[in-house]
């Protein structure tokens, strides 16, 4: 198996602070991956700096083969790597429908004056984008909802609406920043099941989370990482493991048994 | 049902639209109408980039004044037909749209209204000194109107009727394309901006396509202006102009195609209907202007629609107190 | 040769320090509220109009008492301003921002109409004259202008370094929520900005009267212009407005020499439009 990620000596400083210290991690294809770390660790600043939302001081970030230190962000979501954000960005004022049909602008090839004389082609691109987003819908239990305004749905549809957004990318990899905050327990349980089945449906994850039950019942690799840089990698049962790890972060709770 | 009752809507706004010169007629009357018509266009431009991606265009009579010179221009120095004056400005429509679009919306906020403002006001200057080509202050005259297989569309009638269908047209295309993928990237941009990013959107290409199509239409509107009204000259095309494009877009509520098309007859209009307030027209149509943009944002018909929405409220829980 | 140029940068100078003085004012009115105020211009000519058309002429007082009494009416509008439109306006979105702040100029516009009519007026014999050194005459005009506009400049640092409410002004330009949590009242702090924001252009209209007459568009030049200023150097920085005012002045005024002096206005607005192709943090800006 290839790499669909990897990160090597990435640091990444704010004004004397050092956020991500000389970071490096490989994200395999075919993996379920969590990055976790105590607050501040610089969880959400990777996060950033892989989609170039911020860009790194020094290091190499490469997706898919390519190097991607200083592509834009939109780019590199064109490049099919998907995220998803920690308190949701929606587009408010649109329908779940709508929402998801973004979703899918990047995938649509007619310019626009090609729509304004082709508008049998304009028609056909309309309909076969609704039909994948429907589909999507019908697979993340949201159809009922598609008509609805997302600002009037619960936290925990909307949580869903965002994932079905970033699906309709057509992603190689999806970065999900702590997908389970927020959500209540039997949310938490159907979440974990829709990303399952998404990753089954042969997309790569990439999960930042604190909840460590979703994270002991979702990885298939654990990157831990303090003040920025790492200091433990590994299988989930390696990780919890490890000394360090629970001197850091997980205290004993997570002691093996 | 409901879809039913709009397509009724819409045949009797049509209808309306056909028989109003007919019954409200006159020559002075025609030609606002059609200047109505005009700016119902330009509107529909406007609306997306500022109704849809929510930047600040205040140039909009600069890019309409170059559209009017460009076709103006050709007619009387080159004897080329206004038909071909149209092709024209859509070209200089565009070239706005690429050449101004892309310094300004690189950087955000308030920069594009400066630099649209500042736009405008190099226009008219150059308009204003350029004697040989654009006639100076006085503008340029005697402006043909359009023909068709040698006969001639003549002001009055024939030319309202030419620009209704020319903004039904136009109302089709710019329905299109707020209910496709562009309009949906032009909402999504200014509704979350890093959503968009995230979703593989170039906010910078979509912003700049915002833009020219707004110029493309102003430019477009420019040019039917000019040989709507037979005479062009800079002072026709200030600051004023494009701030009343901006208030109509407002009026009819931000966003929305049907409400340009009311927006742009209400500011129009107003004045006839304001007439009999003689010197302080001006005074009360701003000051209504000032209250609408701070009171009702959504717009008039939605602002007097849940105003109405209250009142049936306030009155229903009266009368079944009442009773 | 020579003392043209010279008199080219003395003239352009003083408009420099007018376009400076006119992006001091609506600085300090975007860095209390985020909004960029487009009815400054209807301000500045509103100042003239009461300094000029009211306590001058009407009323016939000397010219010191009617300026005296002119800073009192325009601290009232000023907090007037704030009140109706710029409290209000602060939570909308930029378009109803930028059209708000517009209608309301157009408002002040109306009333200065309906109350004046169109015909210019002006105070004969203000600041007129010229200085000669040498064979260098200079337009005494030009002179006040850069002095006025001089004390202007040093009595707002004074004021913004070493009271307290001027400190509390440059608390909320930094951090608005900050300054709110730490007790500085916002909204007295918005009345008090506008207050001194409409002092400045009942300043800036007062020594523009030479120049332009007591006209109803006597600031809509200088009013862009100003914008011109805060382009180049930089958004929201009264040091970098006092730099931007004076390059463009003197870009403006050096132009003639190259350019027909009927495209000199043009220069500030193409300098405005270049700035944001090329550096839109400005000169003295630290980012976009």
């Amino acid at each position: 198996m290839g790499d669909i990620l990897s990160i090597s000596h990435l640091t990444k400083r704010f004004s004397g602070l050092v956020a991500v210290d000389d970071l490096s991690l490989t994200v395999k294809e075919r993996q379920i991956h969590t990055l976790i770390g105590p607050n501040g660790a610089g969880k959400s600043t990777t996060i950033n700096l892989i989609t170039g939302v911020l860009k790194g001081d020094t290091g190499v970030i490469k997706f898919d083969g390519k190097d991607i230190s200083k592509t834009p962000t939109y780019k590199i979501a064109q490049m099919g790597l998907g995220r998803t954000f920690q308190n949701i960005k929606l587009f408010g004022a649109m329908t779940v429908m709508e929402n998801l049909m973004v979703g899918a602008h990047k995938n649509t090839s007619q310019g626009i004056l090609n729509f304004l004389w082709n508008t049998k082609r304009a028609k056909k691109e309309e309909e076969e984008m609704r039909a994948h987003a429907e589909q999507i819908l019908k697979q993340i239990n949201m159809y009922e909802y598609r008509n609805d305004m997302v600002n009037e749905l619960p936290y925990g549809l909307r949580k869903m609406t965002e994932l079905g957004r970033t699906l309709m990318t057509d992603p190689k990899m999806i970065l999900l920043d702590e997908p389970a905050a927020g959500l209540n327990p039997s949310e938490r349980q159907d979440f974990i099941q829709h990303l399952k089945d998404v990753y089954d449906s042969g997309i790569d994850l990439f999960l930042i989370e604190h909840n460590m039950d979703v994270v002991m019942s979702i990885s298939h690799y654990i990157t831990v990482i303090n003040f920025g840089a790492k200091i433990a990698e590994g299988e989930p049962k390696e990780v919890v493991n490890n000394p360090e790890v629970i001197k850091a972060y997980l205290g004993s709770r997570f002691k093996a048994d | 049902m409901k879809a039913n009752r709009k397509t009724i809507i819409y045949a009797i706004c049509l209808i309306a639209a056909i028989i109003l010169p007919l019954v409200f007629g006159g020559n002075y009357f025609i030609s606002l109408y059609g200047q109505t018509l005009i700016n119902i266009i330009i509107v529909f431009g406007l609306n997306f980039i500022t109704g849809l991606t929510r930047n600040m265009n205040l140039g909009t009579a600069g890019i309409m004044a170059l559209g009017a010179y460009a076709s103006g221009i050709l007619y009387v120095k080159f004897g080329v037909s206004p038909w071909l004056g149209l092709a024209a400005a859509i070209v200089v429509g565009y070239l706005i749209g690429k050449g101004l679009g892309y310094p300004s919306l690189r950087v955000s906020g308030v920069y594009l209204s400066l630099t649209t403002i500042a736009f405008g006001e190099i226009v008219r200057l150059i308009l204003n000194n350029t004697m040989n080509l654009t006639g100076g202050a006085q503008g340029l005259s005697n402006l043909s109107s359009y023909s068709i297989f040698g006969f001639e569309i003549s002001r009055g009638l024939p030319f309202y009727y030419f620009l209704l269908v020319i903004m039904l047209i136009m109302l089709w295309i710019s329905t299109r394309i707020v209910r496709s993928k562009w309009g949906r990237a032009f909402k999504a941009i200014s509704d979350n901006p890093d959503a968009a990013e995230s979703l593989g959107i170039d906010i910078a290409k979509v912003k700049v396509l915002a833009f020219t199509l707004a110029s493309i239409y102003a430019s477009f509107g420019g040019a039917l202006y000019a040989h709507l009204m037979g005479y062009i000259n800079p002072a026709t095309f200030n600051f004023d102009m494009s701030i009343d494009f901006v208030v109509m877009l407002m009026v009819g509520g931000i966003g929305v195609v049907s409400g340009n098309i009311i927006g742009a007859i209400v500011v129009t209009m107003l004045p006839e209907l304001l007439r009999f307030l003689g010197n302080y027209y001006q005074l009360v149509f701003y000051l209504i202007a000032f209250i609408g943009a701070i009171k009702l944002p959504q717009g008039w018909p939605a602002g007097l629609a849940s105003l109405w929405k209250w009142i049936v409220k306030k009155t229903g829980l009266k009368s079944r107190k009442e009773g | 040769m020579l003392n043209t140029i010279l008199q080219l940068a003395i003239s352009g100078a003083a408009l420099g320090f007018v376009y400076a003085l006119v992006g001091i004012e609506y600085s300090l009115i975007w860095n209390a509220t985020g909004l960029l105020n487009f009815s400054h211009d209807k301000i500045i000519t509103l100042g003239a109009y009461i300094v000029a058309g009211i306590f001058f002429t009407r009323m016939g007082l000397p010219v010191p008492v009617s300026f005296v009494l002119s800073v009192i009416v325009m601290v009232v509008v000023g907090v007037l301003m704030a009140m109706i439109i710029l409290n209000p306006l602060r939570k909308m979105t930029t378009i109803f921002t930028i059209m708000g702040t517009i209608l309301f100029g157009r408002i002040i516009y109306e009333v200065i109409r309906l109350v004046y009519g169109s015909r210019p007026f002006t105070i004969s014999g203000l600041m007129s004259g010229t200085f000669h050194i040498g064979s260098l005459a200079v337009a005494k005009t030009n002179v006040y202008m850069i002095v006025i506009a001089g004390v202007v400049v040093a009595a707002l640092q004074i004021f913004m370094q070493t009271t307290k409410t001027g400190k509390a002004m440059r608390c909320v330009s930094q951090n608005k929520k900050a300054s709110e949590l730490m007790g500085i009242n916002v909204k007295q702090n918005i009345c008090i900005t506008a207050a001194i924001s409409s002092v400045i252009c009942l300043i800036i209209g007062f020594m523009v009267i030479p120049l332009y007459n007591v006209t109803l568009t006597m600031a809509s030049m200088i009013g862009l212009k100003g914008f011109a200023a805060g382009v180049v150097g930089g958004f929201g920085y009264l040091p970098g407005c006092i730099v931007g005012g004076i390059v463009v002045g003197l870009i403006e005024s050096a132009s003639v020499l190259v350019i027909p002096s009927v495209y000199k206005d043009a220069v500030a607005f193409l300098v405005l439009i270049v700035f944001l192709l090329i550096k839109p943090s400005g000169i003295m800006g630290k980012k976009a």
